[in-house]
């Protein structure tokens, strides 16, 4: 049976997933990407293998999605590339067809996206500002000395949320810390922590949008249960989190791989190539580009970063 | 004698109209070389902080021509169809001064302020004086100066025009201040990036600025800035002929702060997205922006004609 690979390396996490002709989801998997991104595929693609091995899938192929979706589309000869806020989409509006409204929330940067019809027709992203994401919240559980992962639970039995000034998160952690020390129990300083993530949210990227049901919440801080009720909260309506929210931009790129009717050789031998990138700055004019290389076995395959074509590297 | 004129700021508002001038003149200038990263490098040096973009870039251009010219051109313009400049326009004068303090800069410069009319021929008249200048001979460089810049404008618009009416692509209106848009480090790359992904763009300075600004009318009665007025306006004028709206600003900017996000949320029915551009490097942020946003465009229009 034909699969298709999707996989998303986003700056945190790599996330890899493989699917039959019929959209299962038949191997998945989630690891750090720990900064290296090549590494990271590398490492995804052997434990796939292994959880294919049993099953008669063969990759016919590869969709590739996140914030290195360039580099590793090269690495394993994709015949999609496409940014993650289409790919996510994509993959939610496959699994939850009447979804309208997608709320995601990662490690460091976090979108709204609107759909109309199971067409994206709204997006917004966090700018320059990683206020309220998932590194913002997990610094915090450091502060309080609680894990991330038992942040939500705690957020759930508080009774009475502190506020906590959410606009910034410099000040929001400042305001944390007196909060702290003039006696907020600590549930309470968490759950107003929690809400403050979703009104900085709200405010920020959700501003002047419309908010129509079923609403969707997924990146890695949707697994916190007490953002989800904060969210609810807000929102005054269900907010749905999907098991495999956190795949969903992989899955999302491999639904489009199977779509795109594009077929290429994959095979995870891949795995065992040697892969090397080197970068440098182009001298041949001020702006001084930093250009990347990828060789395959030592062999030039791909370039990219010239802004003109003085940096243009030959492919032989 | 030979003048330094900085490509930057109202440069790209005023181009003929300088270039020209100085031309009918007779006398010699220099025009600073197209953005590059070098060029912001070297004017973050002598800019503080909070200082925007587009003004540290405006400081680079005078880093450039400080030992280049006898003179730097920088006219202070206070108003533009009856409505305020950004005061740092104003400033820039006074900013030149004090930051290159040690260069014993000549600035050369004319004062167009005040609301009376025929206040820009009044500027040039004292700029002349200031030069030893005919009266009469200045005064006829300036026409045909202003008439020059005219005809640029009233073509640039008329050719805008020509290609959102026969174009089949996808149009995108950018929404950016001409130092912005025309800025080859700046603008350049996101008109080259919207064009690879089979956009076409449609650049809202290049309309024309009267029209725009009475426009701008019907949306606001409080705003400010002229620049700004005239994007507000565009927008208003073209919502229904284009496909969606790119608002380029550069960080920190002060007036776009306030109208960008009134935009954003007065124009619902249109696909808008706020690119933001700081001296950071690596475009990658942008892409994945512009491809998503194609990508709703595509859809949208796809999904109308099914």
């Amino acid at each position: 049976m034909k699969g298709y690979l999707g996989i998303d390396i986003g700056s945190i996490s790599t996330k890899g997933v493989v699917i039959d002709e019929d959209l299962n989801i038949v191997a998945s998997e989630y690891l750090w990407t720990e900064g290296d991104p090549m590494g990271a595929v590398k490492r995804l693609l052997k434990v796939l293998e292994n959880q294919l091995k049993d099953k008669d899938i063969k990759i016919v192929s590869v969709g590739t999605t996140g914030s290195a979706r360039k580099l590793i589309g090269v690495m394993t000869n994709a015949s999609v590339v496409k940014n993650e806020i289409t790919a996510h989409a994509v993959g939610t509006t496959t699994l939850h067809p009447d979804v309208n409204t997608i709320f995601e929330i990662g490690g460091q940067d976090s979108k709204i996206i609107i759909i109309e019809n199971g067409y994206v027709t709204d997006y917004a992203m966090n700018t320059l500002c990683a206020a309220g994401t998932g590194s913002f919240l997990s610094s915090q559980a450091h502060r309080l000395g609680v894990t991330v992962e038992e942040f939500g639970e705690i957020a759930l039995k508080s009774q009475h949320p502190t506020n906590i000034a959410a606009r910034c998160t410099v000040f929001a952690e400042s305001d944390l810390v007196h909060k702290a020390q003039i006696g907020h129990s600590k549930e309470d300083i968490i759950a107003g922590l929690c809400k403050a993530v979703v009104t900085n949210y709200l405010n920020n990227i959700g501003k002047g949008k419309k908010f129509r049901p079923p609403i969707v919440f997924q990146g890695g801080v949707s697994k916190n249960v007490g953002v989800k009720k904060a969210f609810e909260d807000a929102v005054g309506h269900e907010v749905i989190v999907d098991k495999n929210g956190h795949l969903m931009g992989a899955f999302g790129v491999a639904v489009l791989a199977k779509k795109s009717g594009i077929e290429k050789d994959f095979s995870f031998d891949v795995a065992d190539i040697k892969f090397r990138t080197t970068g440098f700055d182009c001298p041949k004019c001020a702006n001084h580009c930093e250009i990347v290389c990828v060789f395959k076995d030592d062999k030039l395959i791909d370039s990219w970063g010239n802004k003109c074509d003085n940096g243009t590297v030959k492919i032989n | 004698m030979k003048i330094g004129i900085p490509r930057a700021l109202l440069y790209y508002k005023n181009e003929k109209l300088w270039t020209k001038f100085f031309d009918e003149l007779g006398i010699d200038y220099i025009i600073s070389p197209e953005t590059t990263k070098e060029t912001i490098e070297n004017g973050s040096k002598y800019a503080i902080d909070e200082t925007c973009l587009p003004i540290k870039i405006f400081l680079g251009h005078i880093d450039y021509l400080k030992d280049k010219c006898d003179y730097i051109f920088l006219p202070r313009i206070e108003r533009a169809q009856d409505r305020e400049t950004c005061l740092n326009f104003r400033a820039q004068y006074d900013l030149v001064k004090n930051a290159f303090r040690d260069y014993n800069l000549n600035i050369l410069f004319y004062n167009d302020m005040g609301h009376k009319e025929h206040k820009e021929e009044k500027a040039f008249k004292k700029l002349c004086k200031y030069l030893h200048i005919k009266k009469s001979i200045g005064k006829y460089a300036y026409k045909i100066a202003k008439q020059t810049q005219m005809y640029y404008e009233m073509f640039r618009s008329e050719n805008q025009e020509n290609i959102l009416k026969s174009t089949k692509k996808p149009k995108v209106l950018i929404l950016a201040h001409a130092y912005n848009i025309g800025d080859k480090y700046i603008g350049e790359p996101i008109i080259h990036m919207l064009e690879k992904l089979g956009v076409q763009p449609i650049i809202a300075e290049y309309f024309d600025h009267k029209k725009c600004v009475k426009e701008s009318n019907k949306v606001t009665k409080t705003l400010p800035w002229s620049y700004n007025r005239h994007l507000v306006g565009a927008l208003e004028l073209y919502k229904d002929a284009v496909d969606g709206a790119v608002i380029l600003t550069t960080y920190p900017c002060g007036p776009d702060s306030m109208c960008n996000d009134m935009m954003v949320r007065d124009y619902k029915d249109i696909p808008l997205i706020t690119l933001t551009i700081d001296a950071q490097d690596g475009s990658a942020g942008l892409e994945t922006r512009l491809e998503s946003f194609t990508d709703i465009l595509n859809y949208k229009r796809n999904n109308n004609n099914e």
